[in-house]
């Protein structure tokens, strides 16, 4: 997904993420007002004890010069407090604009997950994901902000000169401009080479998680050298970048310091005549060069501010791709109620693919499966297994056939509904970060302590649970209590049934158990499963666990090849 | 940053460590105090020169004409400057992707020699993230803060010092608000960067907490709770928000203490400086060269001090990869095979002689307890032996002792008569085909996964051995079939199809020493009767050993051993093995003396290190 090339131009990028980001923009007004501020004072420390000294020279006496050296003094207290004002409004504005990124690729994304970002399983990809809205933050602290305060400083450090010596503004002008748009596109040209390095560099990155994730096999196969060449080969690569391209930073750094040059020098040489003629005060000769050098001190920042603006429009680029992604699944205009439960499960003659051009997954699958039966669906990766739970639970729709709940079309009711009435325990059982009764309640938030009691009882989770030290309330997930595997899965079993559909899918849910205990955890769902007249699904590439189900249906190619009781092998179908 | 002194003493001890490993590094420093030198006498050249010319053309009304020597000698000040910042910014950048490069080259090579064994578990995990992030990271210490660090250190004392010459009571004043600067960092810094730290990581660990909440919206919508993740992210972050600007408002006090000792520096000099021009006790020339010099005074320090966040993970990343590097190959590293003799030819005796553990005692660091001991084990050719026991009993690190991964600390290793230690490792594992409890795939295709074994191996050979392990049904639902990308961004494949290419791997490989770990702990029943079946006729003629918790995959067992679990050394057996006869299979020879020897110790306090975690 995020991968596809992009060509939304840059401008229409940096629009539409500054749309999503709704900044507040008195906040950054006033990060502006005081970075000008701040860049003002440096120019004015600078010009006006310039002038404090050259006036001195003369010997006016302290009154003359008592009034600016005060004001001097002033600038130079404030100039720290300014700046440091000037980050925080900065990194306010920046954090909440980040707020808004966030919940905005939250939205995008919650309609496509799982189903139309395939592989989302590979942390990869939202790791990618999440770590480009981080770099957003970079788009006001980094690049507009610099980019507005050294272009709004510069305007009136050359109309201070311009006051003095309209000639001296001329030539401050000229050489600033000269540095602000030289010195950026050096530096980008080192940032548009550092993109090529960027994607080698994740090359790099996999080959190494494989070499040493990998070592074991890769060593008693004797593939560890060919892998370690490789690697070296990427590494030599990269380093050759490097290089080529580790001139145009220092030239950036160097072309804004001889600009620098040209504007001391250069108001000088227009300076010094202009004061021999009295066309100006000779003792204002001294400030020109040292506003130039204050004028100059925000400069650098601008060619890092490209450099990071490349960075921070290609995460924008690769984020808005999100955009162009369809929404496979949108509630009806007019939903139909839920018909009532009990239900029967119906899929006839089902055709599914992700994508145009891509290989059907379902393929004229056709699956009845009456109320409260128990039926094994197997087959191996591949077969059409999870697009079949993403056509029950509406998370994919069909290009062809049909898909029912209780004799009603799945596409003529809210997502929701169908969603209440078929209960998944997933492939991953995600555990959020919370407590165990957070996790439990999920979809069902209002049940009560009996109901949960019961849940945990059927999954047999209940005794593990009394022995935890703060019982429900005791944090699981990320940071909270290391679960083993095979609770997990209980969790996940427990909190489908607390969600209580009539129909439970089980797409997977021994995944990485190993076999024994898988089966164990299997009949267990399966007998509890039975007392409460519950519809169960289980999708699974393992054939012994559907020894406890009423029936076996195998998959091949998306279609069904093999229908029959539990037990024996499973009959072949025409 | 906590104090500078404080840590340039640290930097520079990571400098002189990593210029030991490698070469560039010493030439680098040497450079960036060099340009560092160039650029401190420009600005003092730059000074003396507008000094000149403007108290010249002031007071003493000097023609623009008769400026010029001085002007062309300014500009050229400005040239050196700028050059010597070009210069050493591209050396900086050209030295830092290659001492980081040599850095990664060592890192692998001497993590490879480290062997698998050491590389199991999260070591491999934490290890890469060093090599890939953390060497990126690196970069930025490398090529960013320690020039701007070793300026910081330089330029300021060299212009205090042509201060002090010029002009001595701006040198004092200077000097006085210098020796601040450390004060304010210990006072504010000391305050700020523990907070700071902790609250970076916080902020990155929103980040992982809004990626948690993304992985797990497949689940939000399956409960149709996908509104409540939204509240979520949208409070968590408005929360975070308002703690991290609590922390940015300390953190920010050490730049604002610099900002704020140089703009006093700047202002206080300007002000003596006016005051002394009026008594006349001070020459313009002198005033306005030292005033244009004051602020540059604490330029390295400001600029040093915003690097220094940014290198901080990678003094880090250094740290970590310095100490791997310092680490010695230890005890249960694998045989050095450095001195190997290549002409030794193992194949050759190894049809007479077999393959023998003698007394084999592996201890992994860290561990009090050995987690095999006394093991004896002698496997004949063509010979198909069992070795049994629960988790965490060793089997699997005696697989890895054949497979030279782990050198046994006492004991020896017989393969064809000679010693393991004395045979190239490389030319010992041709002879092996090894399944692993966890098999991994390499990112490619499953054609290239299976080469692995076999790298000239025929599309034709590679579709029978899918055919013949069982992977044929999955095949045949891939469009692509055998150059389906696998791994990350490819197919997810399952533990047991995982499994399933290992055994393909295996059979591919064609050798005549055949190891298998839990080869089917993820397979199902009949998935293991029929695969079981198909491989009788290829394990038929081949040496074999299977560690597993009970007789799996292999039809003809001839032996079974059996090695004591945790369970047993704990209920104080008497300490010898128990030792089951071939009881499995065609019933083959007795034991005999191939017990394995004590168990004592092995369920020491702490257990075994479970070799099956360990070698994951």
């Amino acid at each position: 997904m995020t991968d596809r090339p992009d060509h939304l131009a840059t401008r229409v990028v940096v629009r539409r993420l500054v749309q999503v980001a709704s900044p507040s923009w008195a906040r950054l007004a006033g990060a502006v007002g005081l970075g000008v501020a701040g860049a003002m004072a440096t120019v004015g420390i600078l010009a006006g004890s310039g002038y404090v000294v050259d006036r001195a020279a003369f010997r006016p006496g302290l009154g003359a010069i008592a009034g600016l050296l005060a004001a001097v003094e002033v600038l130079a207290f404030l100039r720290g407090p300014l700046r440091y004002a000037e980050r925080l409004v900065a990194h306010d504005a920046a954090f909440r604009s980040l707020a808004h990124w966030r919940v905005w690729l939250y939205d995008r994304l919650e309609p496509l997950a799982p189903a139309a970002l395939r592989d989302w399983r590979s942390g990869d990809l939202l790791a990618r994901v999440t770590g480009d809205v981080d770099t957003l933050q970079d788009l006001f602290l980094r690049c507009l902000l610099p980019v507005v305060v050294t272009a709004a400083a510069s305007v009136l450090a050359v109309a201070l000169s311009a006051a003095l010596l309209p000639a001296a503004g001329a030539v401050l002008a000229v050489c600033l401009a000269v540095a602000l748009v030289v010195a950026p596109a050096l530096a980008v040209r080192g940032g548009a080479a550092r993109g090529a390095e960027a994607a080698l560099r994740g090359e790099l990155s996999a080959e190494v998680v494989d070499l040493l994730r990998a070592a074991p096999d890769l060593v008693a196969y004797g593939g560890d050298a060919r892998v370690l060449a490789r690697v070296e080969a990427l590494d030599q690569e990269l380093t050759r970048l490097a290089r080529r391209r580790s001139w145009s930073f220092g030239a950036a750094a160097a072309v804004v310091t001889a600009c620098l040059g040209a504007a001391v020098v250069g108001t000088l040489a227009v300076g010094i005549p202009a004061a021999g003629h009295h066309q100006m005060g000779a003792v204002l000769l001294g400030v020109l060069p040292l506003a130039a050098v204050g004028a100059f001190e925000t400069v650098p920042a601008v060619a890092l501010a490209a450099v990071r603006a490349s960075d921070v429009v290609a995460a924008g680029r690769r984020l808005l791709a999100i955009d162009a992604v369809p929404v496979p699944v949108t509630d009806p205009g007019r939903p139909e109620p839920l018909p009532g439960a009990p239900f029967d499960v119906e899929v006839a003659d089902a055709h599914l693919r992700y994508g145009p051009g891509l290989p059907f997954a379902l393929d004229g699958l056709s699956l009845r499966v009456p109320a409260a039966q128990q039926v094994a669906v197997i087959g191996s990766s591949g077969a059409g297994k999870s697009s079949l739970v993403h056509t029950l639970l509406r998370f994919w729709p069909l290009q062809a056939g049909s898909a029912s709940l209780g004799g009603m079309d799945l596409s003529r009711l809210r997502q929701r509904d169908v969603r209440r009435a078929i209960s998944l325990v997933d492939q991953d059982a995600h555990l959020f970060g919370g407590t165990m009764r957070a996790n439990l309640t999920l979809g069902r938030p209002d049940a009560s302590d009996a109901e949960i009691a019961d849940a945990l009882r059927r999954a047999q989770l209940d005794e593990w649970v009394a022995t935890l030290p703060d019982g429900l309330g005791t944090p699981v997930g990320e940071g909270g209590l290391q679960v083993s595997g095979g609770q997990r899965r209980r969790i996940a079993i427990a909190r489908a049934l607390l969600a209580g559909g009539s129909v439970l899918v089980l797409d997977e849910p021994t995944a990485g158990l190993d076999a024994s205990s898988g089966q164990r955890l299997v009949e267990e769902v399966s007998r509890s499963a039975r007392g409460s007249g519950t519809g169960v699904l289980l999708v699974t590439h393992r054939e012994s666990e559907a020894v406890g189900m009423d029936r076996v249906v195998e998959l091949e190619g998306g279609r069904v090849v093999a229908d029959g009781p539990a037990g024996a092998a499973p009959a072949a179908t025409g | 940053m906590s104090t500078l002194a404080a840590e340039r003493r640290r930097g520079g001890l990571i400098d002189r460590r990593l210029a030991a490993r490698v070469a560039a590094t010493r030439r680098y420093l040497v450079f960036a105090v060099a340009v560092g030198l160039v650029a401190t006498v420009s600005v003092v050249a730059q000074a003396v020169l507008l000094g000149t010319v403007v108290s010249d053309a002031m007071l003493r009304h000097v023609r623009l004409g008769s400026l010029v020597p001085e002007l062309v000698g300014l500009a050229a000040a400005f040239a050196a400057r700028g050059l010597a910042v070009w210069a050493g910014e591209s050396f900086a950048q050209r030295t830092s992707a290659a001492v980081t490069s040599a850095l990664r080259r060592q890192l692998l090579r001497h993590a490879l020699a480290l062997g698998p064994t050491w590389l199991a578990g999260e070591q491999a995990g934490e290890l890469s993230l060093v090599a890939t992030r953390g060497i990126s990271a690196l970069d930025v210490y490398f090529g960013r803060y320690l020039p701007q660090a070793i300026l910081a250190g330089l330029a300021p004392l060299g212009l205090l010092g042509w201060v002090a010459w010029e002009d001595w009571p701006s040198f004092l004043i200077l000097l006085g608000l210098v020796a601040v600067v450390p004060l304010a960092m210990v006072r504010f810094g000391r305050a700020s960067a523990a907070r700071t730290r902790r609250q970076w990581r916080r902020l990155s660990s929103l980040s992982a907490r809004f990626l948690e909440l993304l992985r797990g919206l497949p689940t939000l919508r399956a409960f149709g709770q996908e509104a409540q993740g939204r509240r979520e992210v949208a409070a968590a972050t408005e929360g975070l928000r308002q703690t991290t600007l609590g922390t940015l408002r300390i953190a920010f006090l050490s730049a604002l203490a610099l900002e704020f000792v140089a703009g006093i520096g700047t202002g206080l000099v300007a002000m003596v400086l006016g005051l002394r021009l009026l008594g006349g006790t001070v020459s313009l020339y002198t005033a306005l060269a030292v005033l244009l010099v004051s602020p540059e005074v604490f330029l390295p320090l400001r600029r040093a001090g915003a690097e220094f966040h940014a290198s901080e993970e990678g003094q880090a990343a250094a740290e970590r990869i310095l100490s791997v590097l310092d680490a010695g190959i230890p005890a249960g590293g694998p045989p050095a095979g450095a001195g190997a003799t290549a002409g030794l030819r193992p194949a050759f005796r190894l049809r007479e002689e077999g393959i023998r553990i003698e007394g084999g005692r592996v201890t992994f660091p860290g561990r009090a307890a050995p987690v095999l001991d006394g093991l004896d084990l002698a496997l004949g050719s063509g010979e198909h032996v069992a070795l049994l026991g629960p988790s965490g009993s060793g089997k699997s690190t005696a697989v890895a002792v054949l497979l030279g991964f782990v050198r046994p600390d006492a004991g020896r290793v017989l393969v064809g008569g000679l010693d393991l230690q004395s045979i190239d490792p490389g030319a010992w594992r041709r002879l092996l085909a090894w399944v692993p409890q966890r098999p991994q795939l390499v990112h490619g295709t499953l054609a290239d996964n299976l080469r692995l074994a076999r790298p000239d191996a025929s599309d034709n050979a590679l579709e029978e051995v899918a055919e013949l392990t069982g992977l044929a049904p999955m095949l045949r639902g891939l469009p692509q079939r055998l150059d389906t990308p696998v791994g990350e961004g490819g197919l997810t494949l399952s533990a047991g199809e995982r499994q399933r290419v290992a055994i393909a791997r295996a059979v591919l490989r064609d050798a005549p020493v055949v190891l298998l770990d839990e080869p089917v702990a993820h397979l199902d029943r009949f998935s293991e009767q029929r695969l079981r079946a198909s491989l009788d006729g290829w394990l038929e003629q081949r040496t074999v050993l299977v560690a597993a918790h009970r007789a799996e995959l292999v039809g003809r067992i001839d032996r079974s051993l059996e090695l004591p679990g945790r369970e047993a050394a704990e209920a104080g057996t008497d300490g010898s093995a128990a030792a089951l006869g071939g009881a499995a299979g065609n019933g083959g020879a007795a034991l005999g003396g191939e017990t394995l020897g004590a168990a004592t110790g092995l369920g020491g306090p702490g257990g075994p290190l479970g070799v099956g975690g360990g070698l994951r």
